[in-house]
């Protein structure tokens, strides 16, 4: 019920409040109190999502198991087999390729930029930014999805590409009837895209044990829909064996069961 | 779910008081995913005003262009991309901080060789994060042109800006400003009067309280240009600008014109500067040793000293200060200290900015009319960039094609002609030249695959015979007892809607042809004010005579015929007239003085004659020529008796205008073309939206609307043709729609097409290629309000409400497009060790009609849309529907395959549990087991991987291959899918009574021991729940 009163409360002061008189941390803040109080955010260990993501007119229903000392991995169960699409042992990223259906190390810049930021985000970016060392900046308003926005800018900390030192930054656009983001932006940092901007598109926000949490979330490419991943289960602190994070050995290719 | 319900009502409560106000959405609330594609072309690319690169970064560099925004390469130059796309896309310069040059980045606005067609600029703006964000700076926003930018090394707050500012008229705004910080506040630390501009501003490289800076009186008119004054002079300072003065020991007296100055980086005692001066022989590059305080003539080639106006670059090699590069018409290169120069290699002419890689001088970049260019030997071989898809036209045309050819001329890039769309996108090789020189207005005969272009002042308009590949001149001649004819440097030209043949002219007089151009009639007198004193070109130039025709002027520009009635005929003057025949040429009407609020004699951009009404047109007016950057747009409905302003506060207020689309079903919905990109009114004017969808605010020059597709087609001056597909929803867009939570617009059916060619796509790496307009299903609808709450889905339906599949819905205010490619869902494969490719196929619905069922909340909304199957469909509809009958019967044998083997292994788990535990039946068990195990090995794969360790295709494969072929195909079922078809049901089919067989003998051996045992037999999915999608 608290969460309940604090959304009432919190629309009629938006409605109140002159827009200007936000700050980054006060809209952080509303953030976290519309979707289920810091303190609860604060006690999540760990996190299982279940979903399907959609790619290319294929479906790929996966299964995201993180922790909060920012192990991670992602598993897709197609036609029987099994894919990690990315993993994180909590030293490197690993991937199963895709031909030898074999678990593969991703290179160590990838592995190092991952463990100095996205590792350290759980259970979001926002919860601890400051203990990360990242900055948090509004700089200005924006329309986005037709919707007036906050726009913030979340300075991460820098990563290596291809031997060089890059800033590492994303805006997040935050309804600001709602205060939360809808919309988060990335200029792609290496590799053949390098300098194009990636958007990820929040809605769907849904009750998800005592959170609320996006279960509608489309990433686009220069704004074209690259894959749309609809979550359909959300569960916390639920018990995960060290096992699935760690790169398997390399195994034959003999006999399933 | 009640806090959500207390969520809405929440949200009810607070608009109530608004609910009585017209609804009133802008830009991108209105717009929502309506989004433009870009499809270049790049392979002649565009205009280049200035290249930056990184101090320290050898993979980092920057292109400021001079219609078409700043680009950032992060390979060295083998791809760029665009990063100032929300703003002015015309670029003075660029500069990095060289302490934080990875972070803070100025921008100066407004294209610096003032040629004629040039865009403006409107300020200045610094980033402080790479480029995310971008600020303007107070104080710069009517500078018009911003030249140079100059950073203290030591002191990255101490910043000199050098604005030329305005070119069509005096400004105060002009000269060299200083801030020391950051930008917060600025002096003016030297101005010499209204029209005397700074047009280099530069830093000696070891001692930054030493500054040079050259001052250009300049300006140019619709009708001339003059470079050149008593007020051009070359200052120095030496005290960070707080004193400065003249340095021209050595120049002749009199007049200068436009300098050009540089410091070499190695040594800072050595300035090259070029001018412009009385006395041709001293014009060209001069060389001080001693910074300036005295001056050398080297030089006065050709090279050296072309249309100063257009080029004034020198640039150093920051290793030897011997090696000199001057832009030019070709670009020049000393190797011994300016005595002597060859020309650069060969490349696209016009050079305006050459820089030296910052380690390798072997390695140069030179920016040109034609886009970026790289040297890897020092000059002499260059290649383009070829991602930059700048294109500048001049003006566009459709043709009625599928998919329809866009045609267009360029700026010093002749005329082409390319597909809308193309297989794997809209490629350089697609696009086709169609004429030389500038390229102008280029148009389809109605009927005949014949193309009418021209060049530059109409010296040659051709007609272009496609299928026999013939050309002919066709421009009208002066016949005798005519008077010079005067053709515009974009001289109009148009084709009849009535009659096919008939081809329309204009120079001072309309002519008409009826013969596709090989004999002409002059229909009109003089239509322009034939003002003499506008006419006299020969001296244009100032200190350099430059007669190219560009300053053509007391011409014809904009020639409407009525779709509605032949004798209907507007015709519209670069010296501002409007004039009208109403019996095809025979009486003319000058409506000019009845236009209201329109300076006199400002320029009749474009006519467009209207399709709802004999009387009905709308003019647009640009007086930018005169200073004046106003938008000016009209319509009248009685034959330009009386006429309306259309233009509303909404439009940026230098937002001069140069086109207007009508659209041909709504009177209502217009689009306007500005210098600041593309504005949109669904009210007649009252209301104007700018598109920024995808949209820089890039001059847009001409617009045409196709008929069949209704997608707005923009010939833009900096990013090439920009197409918004099927606008068709603005139509339906009025206040009742507005205040609906959801609305469905109304589709055309859908045509599911079945192109199924190949496109290789070399090259494309680090070539540009234009995005295609989609072929799918576009379901568009609006939503009143963002949906971020609560669940939202959309589905497709047949009509008795089965479901077929989900889409992904859109959730923005505005108007949401979602694509439905026509397919269903991939079947369930069977579990294997390795993945069958044939099950990533989806099958295609039949053709009819479906619902769409968008679910919001509690809520749900339908429409209905119809899909029709090709036309062009190589099959006929009983053996369509024979392949659709024949892709069902093959998923479903495909999916009975996969509930077979879930069977099979679940019962196979069983038989290993028991194995395990219960020695008693262990012998039972396994004899299940290996019985299954063989028959398995026969379905499905059981070893390898997925490339060339996989083991040989098994049933499963077999089958989902044929599935997949028969699926994908648009042919009929061949015989050989028909046979396979035969040889795979009865393997199916065989193996069926295996396991049938397996199962009755060991299957129920082991059934009766569970049962006898009270061992819970395996528990199966049904087929319907193994089966269930989404």
């Amino acid at each position: 019920m608290k969460t309940l009163k604090t959304l009432f409360i919190i629309l009629l002061v938006a409605a109140i409040a002159p827009a200007n008189a936000q700050t980054a941390d006060e809209i952080i803040e509303n953030y976290f109190e519309n979707t289920g109080g810091k303190e609860a955010w604060d006690k999540i260990e760990s996190m299982q999502t279940t979903g399907d993501a959609m790619m290319g007119g294929q479906s790929y229903p996966f299964v995201q198991t993180t922790l909060s000392d920012g192990r991670m991995v992602v598993k897709v169960d197609l036609q029987g087999t099994s894919f990690i699409p990315q993993a994180f042992d909590g030293e490197q990223v690993w991937t199963t390729n895709f031909q030898s259906m074999q678990a593969e190390a991703m290179d160590k810049e990838t592995s190092e930029n991952y463990k100095n930021n996205e590792a350290n985000e759980f259970p979001d970016p926002f919860l601890n930014y400051k203990e990360n060392g990242y900055k948090l900046e509004l700089v200005g308003e924006a329309t986005m999805e037709g919707t007036e926005c906050y726009k913030l800018v979340l300075t991460k900390k820098p990563v290596m590409v291809d031997g060089e030192e890059k800033p590492n930054m994303t805006t997040y656009y935050f309804d600001k009837e709602n205060f939360v983001p809808i919309v988060s932006e990335t200029t792609m940092n290496g590799g053949p895209m390098a300098g194009m901007t990636t958007q990820t598109v929040f809605s769907d926000y849904l009750e998800a044990g005592d959170f609320y949490l996006p279960f509608s979330i489309t990433q686009k490419f220069n704004g074209q829909v690259g894959q749309t991943i609809k979550v359909t289960d959300v569960k916390f602190n639920v018990e995960a064996e060290d096992a699935m994070f760690q790169m398997p050995e390399a195994t034959d290719t003999e006999e399933k069961k | 779910m009640k806090k959500l319900i207390i969520l809405f009502l929440a949200g009810m409560l607070l608009p109530t008081a608004l609910q009585a106000q017209e609804i009133n959405l802008k830009g991108k609330e209105l717009f929502g995913d309506m989004r433009a594609r870009h499809i270049g072309p790049a392979l002649m690319s565009g205009r280049i005003n200035d290249l930056e690169m990184h101090p320290t970064n050898t993979r980092i560099l920057y292109a400021g262009t001079a219609g078409g925004g700043v680009w950032k390469s992060n390979d060295g130059g083998a791809t760029f991309v665009p990063i100032f796309d929300d703003y002015a896309q015309s670029i003075g310069v660029v500069k990095l901080d060289p302490k934080d040059p990875d972070r803070t980045i100025w921008v100066g606005t407004g294209e610096t060789w003032t040629r004629n067609s040039v865009s403006v600029g409107d300020g200045l703006y610094k980033t402080t994060d790479g480029g995310n964000n971008w600020k303007e700076i107070p104080g710069f926003e009517n500078s018009e042109r911003i030249a140079s930018i100059t950073i203290n090394p030591n002191n990255t707050n101490e910043v000199y800006v050098g604005v030329l500012g305005a070119l069509w008229s005096d400004s105060e705004d002009r000269g060299v400003y200083k801030t020391t910080d950051g930008g917060k506040t600025w002096s003016k630390i030297l101005y010499v009067n209204p029209s005397t501009g700074a047009a280099d501003v530069i830093m000696d490289p070891k001692n930054p309280n030493i500054l040079y800076a050259s001052m250009w009186e300049f300006r140019r008119t619709a009708w001339g240009f003059n470079s050149g004054g008593a007020n051009s002079a070359l200052y120095k300072s030496t005290d960070g600008g707080k004193s400065w003065n003249k340095i021209h020991n050595g120049f002749p007296a009199g007049k200068l014109g436009r300098i050009s100055v540089q410091v070499a980086p190695s040594d800072s005692s050595i300035v090259y500067a070029v001018l412009e001066t009385e006395d041709k022989s001293k014009n060209g590059l001069w060389k001080s040793t001693n910074g300036g305080q005295s001056w050398e003539h080297l030089n006065a080639d050709f090279g050296l000293t072309v249309r100063p106006f257009y080029f004034s670059r020198i640039t150093i090699d920051p290793r030897d200060p011997d090696v000199v590069v001057k832009g030019g018409l070709t670009g020049s290169i000393s190797r011994d200290g300016g005595k002597t120069f060859k020309n650069l290699g060969n490349m696209h002419s016009d050079i305006h900015d050459i820089t030296f890689h910052i380690k390798d001088s072997d390695i140069m970049y030179s920016g040109t009319d034609g886009g970026v260019y790289r040297s890897w030997n020092g000059g002499t071989t260059f290649e383009i960039v070829e991602n930059l898809p700048l294109s500048q036209f001049y003006h566009i045309s459709v043709d009625d094609a599928e998919p329809y050819n866009v045609y267009g001329g360029l700026q010093d890039n002749g005329s082409w002609y390319g597909p809308s769309s193309s297989p794997g996108g809209v490629n350089a090789r697609d696009w086709n030249s169609v004429g030389y020189g500038d390229g102008f207005r280029v148009l389809k005969h109605p009927t005949k695959n014949i193309i009418y272009s021209e060049m530059q002042g109409a010296e040659n308009v051709w007609r272009y015979d496609v299928d026999r590949n013939r050309t002919k001149t066709i421009q009208p001649l002066p016949r005798k007892g005519d008077p010079d004819l005067r053709f515009n440097w974009n001289a109009p030209m148009a084709v009849s809607h009535h009659a096919p043949d008939r081809f329309y002219m204009g120079s001072q007089f309309l002519h008409k042809s009826d013969d596709m151009g090989d004999s002409w009639t002059i229909i009109s007198p003089d239509l322009t004010t034939n003002d003499p004193a506008k006419q006299d070109q020969s001296k244009s130039g100032g200190l350099s005579v430059d007669n190219s025709g560009a300053e053509n002027h007391t011409t014809i520009f904009t020639i409407a015929e009525s779709p509605l009635d032949e004798n209907v005929i507007w015709v519209g003057t670069d010296d501002g007239n409007i004039q009208l025949t109403t019996d095809g040429g025979k009486n003319w009407t000058n409506v000019t003085a009845n236009l209201t609020g329109i300076p006199a004699n400002t320029w009749v951009y474009h006519i467009e004659a209207s399709v709802h009404g004999k009387g009905t047109a709308y003019a647009v007016f640009d007086g930018h020529t005169h200073g004046d950057m106003k938008p000016y747009a009209m319509k009248t409905t009685d034959f330009g008796k009386t006429w309306v302003n259309i233009i509303s506060d909404d439009i940026q207020e230098n937002a001069f205008v140069r086109n207007i689309q009508e659209d041909y079903v709504n009177e209502d919905l217009l689009f306007l073309g500005t210098e600041f990109g593309l504005y949109v009114t669904i009210d007649g004017g009252k209301n104007w939206s700018h598109f920024t969808n995808n949209m820089p605010p890039v001059a847009v020059h001409f617009i045409d609307l196709q008929k069949k597709t209704n997608d707005i087609v923009m010939g833009t001056h900096g990013r090439g043709v920009i197409i918004i597909d099927d606008i068709s929803p603005l139509r339906e867009l009025n206040q009742q729609v507005l205040a609906k939570d959801v609305h469905f617009f109304k589709n055309k059916p859908f045509t599911m097409v079945e192109d199924s060619g190949f496109s290789g796509n070399f090259g494309g790496e680090t070539q540009f290629v234009g995005g295609n307009k989609s072929t799918a299903a576009r379901i568009v609808y609006y939503l009143k309000k963002r949906h971020t709450f609560g669940k939202m889905s959309m589905e497709v339906q047949d009509m008795q409400g089965n479901k077929i599949v989900s889409l992904p819905a859109g959730k923005s205010k505005g108007i949401n497009v979602v694509n439905w490619n026509y397919n269903t869902y991939t079947p369930v494969m069977a579990e294997a060790k390795t993945l069958s490719f044939g099950g990533f196929t989806a099958p295609r619905v039949p053709a009819g009609k479906y619902k769409i069922v968008l679910t919001k909340g509690k809520d749900t909304y339908e429409h209905i849309i119809d899909l029709e199957y090709d036309k062009k469909s190589l099959t006929s509809l009983a053996e369509r529907k024979e392949q659709e009958k024949m892709t069902g019967m093959l998923y479903d044998m495909v999916e009975d395959l996969a509930y077979t083997i879930y069977e099979l292994n679940e019962t196979q788990d069983k038989a290993r549990e028991v194995m395990e535990n219960n020695p008693k039946g262990k012998k039972t068990a396994q004899k299940l087991f290996d019985a299954l195990e063989a028959l398995k090995k026969d379905l499905v794969i059981t070893t390898g991987d997925n490339y060339v360790a996989s083991a040989e295709p098994e049933l499963r494969e077999k089958m989902g291959d044929l599935y997949a072929n028969v699926a994908s195909s648009y042919d009929r079922v061949s015989g050989a899918q028909k046979q396979n078809y035969e040889l795979i049901s009865e393997e199916w089919n065989a193996a069926k009574s295996r396991y049938q067989k397996i199962m009755e003998k060991e299957g129920k051996k082991f059934e009766s021991f569970l049962e006898k045992n009270s061992i819970d037999p395996p528990k199966l999915k049904t087929k319907e729940e193994f089966l269930k999608k989404d």
